[in-house]
């Protein structure tokens, strides 16, 4: 229990914000822009990422807590700043880790004016809120809370880990418009998932005074659905989880479809306004499913000892064994083989931007681009993301400034308001360096000097080739 | 020109990564880290009534009744690891008008005594029941014995008897474990 907690807290160090992306997100001179919005504008004829290497994103964050506020020296006994900290946080906290790694990324302008672009990237996310009640009673037990219904409704967790390939078209349709779609399919190697859980465990003084307290199960519905375990906990050795897992990264795990949307619109010369939706879609869990299930409700007052008149060396009831039983008749857990579907964490971005500065052509006049939006070596913005999670969407907002510092080199610097914290500055650069684009961003640059005082970090760096010409 | 300038912006960026550290931590005090839950749970309960200690087949007295239940969770890995003291509060209310003795044997699995401890309850009246509480703080040497138990003996013992006694004896019984994880 203990390591487990060491290991959770552990945890926290090396996890970063969500799923935003919020530094790259509308960033053209990065290919893979156009894996946060498939409509947005896209200013060369090919890329090709490097394999492995085109974009790497760690992300992850915990809500309420940060290492610090654990680890933290501090003349407080660290027990007691635990014990605040579970207090302090709600079950509308929450922890969570992303991470993506494109291993396939490719574009190319068509004759018919369609960039086309694909690939494949692996993904893990995995996102739990702060189950408060049970930490609570983990960590104080139930004597203090006699009479309390401990909510085990607070459980809430998703898990997986994908692989996805996605295929995706983007057209300029106007001198203003740029839109976008792309479909995924994705391949799940192992997802779990324990949500909609209710019911309550309450210790209180007996109402029918059969003994001294009573403990009440009421109302329970806890279930944990799992793909693409249950074959690997059988699997044979390691080899055996090996070629499992490849097997499934490739079309061989529970297969789900999902699309992408977006679009990119000039208004005027000097504003933009653009627009995606993520993962809309699902995976159908049909495969190596393994659920479990506790419905019911239940109470004990204790063992019930009745005195039976006995022979020598007979036997008396098995009054143990027998409350075992009733307890697995009322409120054990079934294990299912019931196939389910997982909706992806559906994502949205939205952003508005203004361009100053000079343009980037060297007069007012674009003559290819009469209609369009003037490129300029600076703009300034507003970003919004959302994800949907178990417990409704998390919300992020995002101030940015982009510019263009030489012809090779851009760099965006962002401000982001989200439930993890609001002092979060980020920046990102890319550079063209001949064919080769370069690009890293990250945030919460203001806790680097102390990455243990983040509550979240987000890191996505990636190498491309880019061409401008046919 | 521009490949001379990326050198030292990239250098900058990446000094900003290479430069973020951890500090002001101390990852040594996770070895303090301890729970210490207090959990209260029900334990045994039963109600003997007078006749129980009469045999009016062979009308003999009956004075010792006795009872066996099984509590696998005393001797399981976690109770003696985690395990730091066991409060047991047995509460007797006691309506027939005898003394009893109690006593409580913890057995293994081999049945071989591990620990035992014993009471006396005071005699009441059908109209007038007796309270007795006994609080049995098991802790140190004592809960290491307590904890290779896997079963508990409960045995009444009761002064005298006769078919005309009446009343009931009633226990209710809890614990409070004190656990460190």
């Amino acid at each position: 229990m203990k390591n487990l907690l060491i290991c959770i807290i552990a945890l926290w160090t090396g996890e970063v914000l969500s799923q935003n992306k919020q530094v790259l997100y509308g960033l053209e001179e990065v290919p893979q822009n156009l894996l946060l919005n498939p409509g947005s504008k896209v200013p060369q004829k090919y890329h090709f990422g490097i394999p492995f290497l085109s974009q790497i994103h760690v992300s992850g964050g915990a809500s309420g807590v940060s290492v610090y506020d654990i680890f933290g020296e501090s003349n407080v006994d660290i027990n007691t700043r635990i014990r605040n900290k579970i207090f302090e946080m709600d079950d509308k906290d929450f922890f969570t880790i992303n991470q993506q790694l494109n291993i396939i990324d490719f574009g190319w302008l068509a004759n018919n004016d369609i960039y086309f672009s694909g690939g494949m990237y692996q993904e893990l996310d995995f996102i739990s809120y702060f189950p408060k009640d049970l930490a609570i009673l983990a960590w104080e037990g139930n004597q203090n809370y006699l009479g309390y219904p401990f909510d085990l409704g607070e459980i809430s967790m998703t898990g997986e880990v994908l692989t996805v390939f996605h295929f995706g078209a983007n057209k300029k349709l106007s001198d203003n418009l740029t839109v976008g779609v792309r479909g995924k399919v994705y391949s799940s190697l192992i997802q779990f998932q324990s949500i909609n859980n209710t019911g309550t465990f309450t210790t209180r003084e007996s109402t029918n005074g059969v003994n001294i307290y009573e403990h009440e199960l009421q109302n329970i519905d806890v279930s944990m659905q799992t793909s693409g375990y249950a074959s690997l906990r059988d699997a044979d050795g390691s080899s055996e989880v090996i070629s499992e897992i490849l097997g499934r990264t490739f079309f061989g795990g529970n297969l789900g479809l999902g699309i992408d949307v977006g679009a990119t619109y000039d208004i005027g010369r000097y504003w933009t306004v653009s627009g995606s939706v993520l993962d809309f879609g699902a995976v159908f869990h049909t495969n190596g499913v393994e659920n479990y299930e506790a419905k019911g409700d239940y109470t004990v007052n204790g063992i019930e000892l009745i005195f039976p008149p006995l022979e020598d060396g007979e036997p008396t009831f098995p009054y143990f064994s027998n409350l075992e039983d009733d307890f697995e008749n009322e409120v054990g857990v079934d294990t299912l083989q019931t196939s389910y579907t997982q909706l992806r964490p559906l994502k949205v971005n939205g952003a508005v931007e203004y361009r100053f500065g000079q343009p980037l052509s060297g007069d007012a006049c674009d003559c290819y681009n009469m209609g369009g939006g003037l490129e300029t070596g600076q703009s300034i913005g507003l970003q919004v993301f959302s994800v949907f999670r178990p417990k409704g969407s998390q919300l992020a907002g995002t101030l940015f400034y982009n510019r263009r510092l030489w012809d090779f080199l851009t760099a965006k610097a962002t401000y982001t308001v989200d439930p993890y914290s609001n002092s979060n500055v980020g920046l990102g650069m890319v550079a063209d360096l001949g064919k080769f684009n370069v690009y890293v961003a990250a945030d919460n640059l203001l806790r680097y000097g102390n990455i243990a005082k983040a509550k979240s970090v987000s890191l996505q760096l990636g190498l491309n080739i880019k061409i401008y010409e046919q | 020109m521009k490949t001379n300038l990326s050198v030292p912006v990239l250098l900058v960026l990446a000094s900003v990564f290479l430069s973020s550290c951890i500090k002001d931590t101390d990852f040594d005090e996770a070895e303090a880290i301890a729970l210490t839950p207090v959990v209260e749970l029900d334990l045994i309960y039963f109600n003997l009534t007078a006749n129980d200690f009469f045999d009016s087949t062979t009308s003999n007295p009956r004075l010792t009744v006795r009872d066996t239940t099984e509590l696998p969770f005393l001797d399981d890995g976690f109770a003696q690891e985690d395990l730091r003291k066991a409060d047991f509060l047995f509460k007797f209310t006691n309506g027939i008008p005898r003394r009893f003795d109690v006593d409580f044997q913890f057995l293994d699995q081999e049945n071989i005594e591990t620990y035992s401890t014993q009471t006396n309850v005071d005699q009441g009246t059908p109209q007038n029941s007796q309270l007795t509480d006994f609080i049995k703080i098991v802790e140190g040497d004592d809960l290491i014995e307590l904890t290779k138990a896997s079963k508990v003996v409960v045995s009444v013992t009761i002064a005298s008897s006769d078919e005309n006694l009446e009343g009931e004896l009633n226990l209710k019984s809890k614990t409070t474990y004190y656990l460190e994880l």
